[in-house]
């Protein structure tokens, strides 16, 4: 369970960077000065509680091995809505065919930068390796939410899972 | 049946929105196949109707296949079988100042 006064905190960040999860607080860091509006805000709070889950419910290796952080980077990026179509255009990154999957491997390298003194050959090497498996996880939704529709139909599996699993 | 009918019917609807094409083709370059949620809702409504064996097992067989797929890759990390010991104890204190 998340309570929001122990595993979030509101900071003034450098650079522009709009959030963070510090793995060794279990605390999801969110810059107030770097988030403007609410639909970024619910964007970064997604993008973060999924670094959150995936500490949660496995042995990440933060800070020791580049795949586990590429790997989860993955999945925000993925599930988040960072890379849906609308916040791409925002970015002057135009592209419709799979592009969802170029703008993933982009930004994970791009976080994977942020946070760690790596080159980028490095960072794009890990992603590349933890592409396949990572961008398929889409725990806890089983879908990509694209948006509040996909969200609620996601909810209704995971309130349904007992049904479902015992009856398969 | 593992889902009420209502929820095949319901999928099968999402699926076939014009916005669901978009957001599949935008992730996978390609279109989305919805035959299968309109063969399960049909298994699904001959299993709740005629309690139909054949239904039932159809039925289960794609929902299987569904989990099979969502599993099929190897996790990058191994599964922790309980919360990280420190994920509710408090924050060091300099944190509260």
């Amino acid at each position: 369970a998340v309570n929001k006064e122990r595993h979030f905190s509101c900071e003034d960040c450098d650079g522009n960077v709009s959030g963070g999860f510090d793995a060794s607080m279990s605390q999801i860091v969110l810059c107030q000065n770097n988030i403007g509006n609410q639909a970024h805000m619910n964007r970064v709070v997604t993008h973060e509680l999924i670094h959150a889950f995936d500490h949660c419910r496995a042995h990440v290796h933060w800070f020791t091995d580049v795949r586990h952080l590429a790997c989860s980077e993955v999945r925000a990026a993925n599930l988040s809505g960072d890379c849906s179509l609308v916040n791409e255009i925002f970015r002057l990154h135009f592209g419709l065919k799979q592009h969802h999957q170029t703008c993933v491997r982009d930004r994970a390298i791009l976080s994977i930068l942020a946070v760690r003194n790596v080159s980028k050959e490095v960072a794009r090497k890990a992603v590349d390796e933890v592409f396949e498996s990572c961008f398929n996880d889409h725990e806890p939704f089983g879908r990509i939410p694209h948006n509040k529709t996909y969200a609620r139909y996601a909810h209704r599996d995971f309130q349904n899972r007992d049904r479902y699993y015992s009856n398969i | 049946p593992p889902r009420p009918c209502e929820a095949y019917r319901a999928e099968w609807k999402l699926c076939r929105s014009a916005r669901h094409f978009l957001h599949h083709y935008y992730v996978h370059g390609e279109r989305p196949a919805c035959e299968q949620w309109r063969r399960d809702l049909a298994s699904c409504r001959e299993w709740e109707e005629r309690r139909s064996a054949e239904a039932q097992r159809s039925l289960c067989e794609s929902e299987r296949a569904r989990v099979q797929a969502a599993r099929k890759h190897a996790l990058v990390w191994a599964l922790r079988q309980s919360p990280p010991a420190d994920w509710h104890l408090p924050l060091p204190q300099e944190e509260k100042d």
